[in-house]
């Protein structure tokens, strides 16, 4: 490793180098320390809440959340101590003590499981400071996408700054306080009659499944084990990488990569949720061609020389230029791809489009 | 008179600055709630989304929501009225809509309501209007004063009988210095802050005057919701320009040019007061111009006392505490150079300027600087606001001054710093004096110095449920220690859930309070635990007690 010119802190005894204005947080996840945390997301402005990344600072008699901290030139800090291990586990242990369950089905959502894989680190202890419960459960809101299962709400409040910081939507927001504080829409209704436009980035980022993933859970009875495929989405010419999440060969459901380069972990209504049709009934599973007014089924040859005979009818009576094609945001890209090789390369055209360029 | 339109009310308040809370409780007064086509109406005009005001909206305890009102009965139910048996008023006016609110600084009185705007009272199981509160009894002790010094010549609260008792002197001299004389004038005098944080005024000041950016900001934080705590009250009651006078004091040494006061709530009178002081300051050119005081009005949420959330709060954003640094001084009200000083820190401001800094300073005892308001009250006699040295020794105060406890009864416990001190024994008591180091060497603190006071007959296991469940309330629900672990130390304290064993229930509330302490996001979660902790340490009898009562069931 290269000598460095730039401002080190301490790090549990280690020296280690940070760009000007890095939080310790991340520096300690940089330097490979597991400093825990629950409202921590990285899309998103450092919120302090949950206190679990709590370290030591020399010179400060409390520790400091090293999420909202920034590092200064010589900082001695150390992110595990016996006594912030046990302020982490009495936090988590309280937190357990308010949901209905802590491990939940991991396609309740991508970081559904955060919670869990905390509290079997921190071997929590059952039924420790047991009482009442704070959340209430929206199961009246029977829109198809998000369930809303507060029962199982920490308050991280990621759903609310997700909304509001990624997708701008502002739909969902923090109501009332203290142990009674609830994520609600305006007026307390349900999420059709909000500003909500189903992105499902609250789902994603969720880390409890107290928000979770309706259309994948579906499937929960499914005995094959999920799998995930990097894909991009079909729907738009943005690029956001999705992971398509598989049950065998039943696409089940579909999740944003949160290193997606072009979209960072966002995902709109149809990238999220309109997979359906991939694998739905209705589904043509042959080639029809029309015969007396009628689409019957055809072999391949049969249906491509129709085609190519259509074609061929169109360019002989006004010319290629009078060719247009637009691929679906439903087809896949090698489809896509091939359709606009025909436009160009095979009839020397640019008139090629896709159904949804947003 | 015709009530005010959507339109004339949106067009008063619009531009002005922060101007969320005025909508709302100009809506509020108009409506008697905060309609849903009220709310609509603000979130256009101020362009915050609709959820976002909700949610906001929502944080308050007084705004009442469609379907509610206003104008039923809110009866305070803080530790000295749940003495006096405020819960089963709210019980039995229940039929009247009547609902509960938190300590609203009147503990000197008898138990207080507030019926929309009207501070009222019982007469009997009736409310009536309630009394104008109190003005300071003559120092006991007979000792120099230094806020209360003037504030019971006549007509104090009129620019004509303010400045024929000796008031305008600390801002004439003012204008005369050059701010960094002004500010070393103050330091001489050792002022700190009086709202219970103790952070020296004069450094606060410089930090604002050297801070980046010119509009530079002075806040008063007259958002008094400590329980126990009613000092405030009594200073802008009966002294109003000796705040104002403070604050322009506050405005040429920090340079700034805005002010506001941000007055509880529960206050509604006093509102009345600083707002015709204000006018008179404006047409006495002690305000206005150069530096103009915008009079603001929370909403009922103690942690806006807290002054990040205060900042929030006036912004018009969701009130939970920012994260810092940057601190206020650097980047407060919309991230301008800020002052938040508490009312009792600026009314003494004029005094020093007037009669100098050695004569502040000497006022304190035991190498002690300046003077302090402690707000008595619970089982004593002559409960009320008292202006002592700093040092001054709590017994005196509490047998002497305010005529100790009743008849037949011994003192058994005080909370200290209202309810975030904890309680200090009788053994304390005795020794303590009123001043930070003696009171931080028994594990409490003197903080804005509001005392209560309980003799041998209250159950101090029941007087810490009560206080925890206050903390519980009033827990923003930002950080999670303190939302789960004020309502989990709440619980124990009331034996609802928890442990059975006393070994176990004891251990669980330590791990809470532990974490709660080194953990907790602000000075709310922080400090809740002690009221748990001091409880255990000084009464662990009375505990066992209510075990034994339980297990006797």
């Amino acid at each position: 490793m290269s000598t460095t010119e730039g401002p080190t802190i301490e790090l549990d005894g280690e020296v280690v180098a940070y760009e000007p204005g890095e939080t310790l947080y991340q520096i300690a996840t940089r330097a490979r320390r597991e400093v825990p945390t629950l409202c921590y997301d990285p899309r998103l402005e450092a919120f302090g809440g949950c206190r679990l990344c709590v370290v030591e600072v020399e010179g400060i008699r409390n520790p400091v959340a090293s999420c909202t901290t920034q590092a200064t030139p010589g900082m001695k800090v150390r992110s595990s101590t016996p006594a912030l291990e046990g302020h982490r586990r009495t936090i988590l242990e309280l937190v357990a003590s308010e949901n209905r369950q802590i491990e939940v089905d991991p396609l309740s959502g991508h970081s559904s499981g955060e919670f869990a894989a905390l509290a079997r680190r921190y071997e929590l202890r059952p039924g420790r400071f047991a009482g009442r419960k704070s959340g209430a459960s929206r199961h009246d809101d029977d829109n198809p996408f998000i369930l809303r299962d507060y029962d199982q709400c920490i308050s991280c409040y990621r759903c609310v700054r997700v909304c509001a910081e990624r997708e701008g939507d502002y739909a969902i927001s923090v109501v009332n306080r203290g142990f009674a504080t609830q994520i609600s829409t305006e007026f307390g209704g349900l999420l059709k009659d909000s500003a909500c436009t189903f992105c499902g980035q609250c789902v994603q980022t969720c880390p409890t499944g107290a928000l979770a993933d309706r259309k994948a859970l579906r499937a929960v009875d499914l005995p094959e084990p999920i799998a995930k495929t990097r894909s991009v989405c079909t729907y738009c010419g943005v690029g956001c990488s999705v992971d398509i999440v598989t049950k065998g060969e039943r696409v089940v459901g579909v999740q944003p990569a949160m290193d997606g380069p072009a979209n960072l972990g966002a995902l709109c209504i149809k990238g999220q949720f309109a997979f359906d049709f991939v694998q739905h009934d209705d589904r043509l599973k042959t080639p029809l061609v029309r015969r007396d007014g009628e689409l019957v089924p055809a072999s391949w040859d049969e249906a491509l020389d129709r085609a190519a005979a259509g074609f061929r009818a169109v360019v002989d009576q006004h010319g290629p230029e009078a060719l247009y094609a637009i691929a679906s945001g439903r087809a896949p890209h090698e489809a896509s791809y091939a359709l606009q090789k025909l436009m160009r390369a095979g009839w020397g055209l640019n008139h090629i489009d896709n159904c949804s360029r947003a | 008179m015709a009530l005010a339109t959507d339109d004339q009310i949106l067009a008063r308040y619009r531009d002005a600055e922060a101007p969320l809370l005025p909508l709302l409780h100009a809506f509020h007064e108009r409506d008697h709630c905060l309609t849903s086509s009220a709310l609509r109406a603000v979130a256009t005009a101020l362009r915050i989304p609709l959820a976002d005001l909700w949610g906001t909206v929502s944080f308050y305890h007084h705004f009442a929501r469609e379907g509610e009102t206003r104008s039923a009965p809110r009866i305070c139910t803080g530790p000295i009225c749940s003495l006096r048996g405020a819960h089963e008023r709210v019980a039995a006016m229940a039929g009247e809509g009547a609902t509960a609110m938190p300590c609203s600084g009147r503990c000197d009185q008898p138990i207080p309501a507030l019926v929309g705007d009207r501070s009222m009272t019982f007469a009997g199981s009736r409310l009536v209007p309630a009394p104008r509160s109190p003005l300071p009894a003559p120092n006991p002790g007979g000792l120099e004063e230094c806020v209360f010094a003037g504030i019971r010549a006549p007509d104090r609260g009129t620019m004509a009988g303010y400045l024929a008792s000796g008031g305008g002197r600390g801002l004439e001299r003012a204008r005369g210095l050059e701010p960094a004389a002004l500010l070393d004038e103050l330091e001489a005098a050792g002022l700190a802050g009086r709202g219970g944080a103790g952070f020296p005024t004069a450094r606060k000041w410089r930090a604002v005057r050297e801070a980046a950016g010119e509009a530079k900001v002075v806040v008063c934080n007259a958002d008094e919701g400590e329980p126990g705590c009613f000092k405030d009250r009594a200073l802008m009651d009966h002294d109003p320009l000796a705040l104002i006078e403070g604050m322009a004091i506050a405005a040429l040494a920090t340079g700034a040019t805005l002010g506001f006061i941000y007055l509880r709530y529960e206050y509604p009178e006093t509102l009345d007061v600083l707002d015709r002081a204000l006018t008179e300051a404006r047409a006495a050119g002690m305000i206005g111009g150069a530096f103009e005081i915008h009079l603001r009005r929370g909403a009922g949420a103690y942690i806006c006392g807290e002054e990040t959330s205060l900042l929030n709060s006036l912004e018009g954003k969701h009130p939970f505490p920012r994260n810092r640094p940057p601190f206020p001084v650097t980047h407060g009200y919309r991230d301008r150079p800020t002052a938040v000083n508490n009312v009792e820190t600026l009314c003494s401001v004029a005094p020093i300027l007037a009669r100098g800094a050695a004569w502040y300073r000497g006022l304190g005892l035991g190498g002690q600087a300046g003077t302090k308001v402690i707000s008595l009250s619970g089982d004593v006699l002559r409960p009320g606001n008292y202006e002592v040295p700093l040092g001054f020794p709590l017994a005196r105060l509490i047998h002497d001054w305010a005529g100790g406890l009743p008849a037949g009864r011994t003192l058994q416990a005080v909370t200290m710093a209202g309810l975030s001190g904890g309680f200090l024994g009788a053994e304390d008591v005795a020794e303590v004096t009123l001043d930070e180091p003696s009171i931080r060497a028994r594990g409490s603190f003197l903080g804005a110095g509001g005392i209560m006071v309980f003799d041998s007959s209250r159950d101090m296991v029941a007087v810490a449920r009560e206080a925890m469940a206050f903390f519980a309330h009033e827990s923003c629900g930002k950080c999670f220690p303190c939302r789960i672990g004020s309502q989990r130390l709440t619980e124990r304290l009331g034996f609802e859930s928890g442990p059975t064993d006393q070994v176990e229930w004891r251990r669980e509330i330590d791990e809470i309070a532990r974490t709660m302490k080194a953990t907790s996001a602000c000075g709310l979660g922080i400090a809740a635990p002690l009221v748990a902790e001091s409880l255990i340490r000084l009464f662990p009898g009375a505990v066992t007690e209510k075990f034994q009562e339980r297990e006797a069931r």
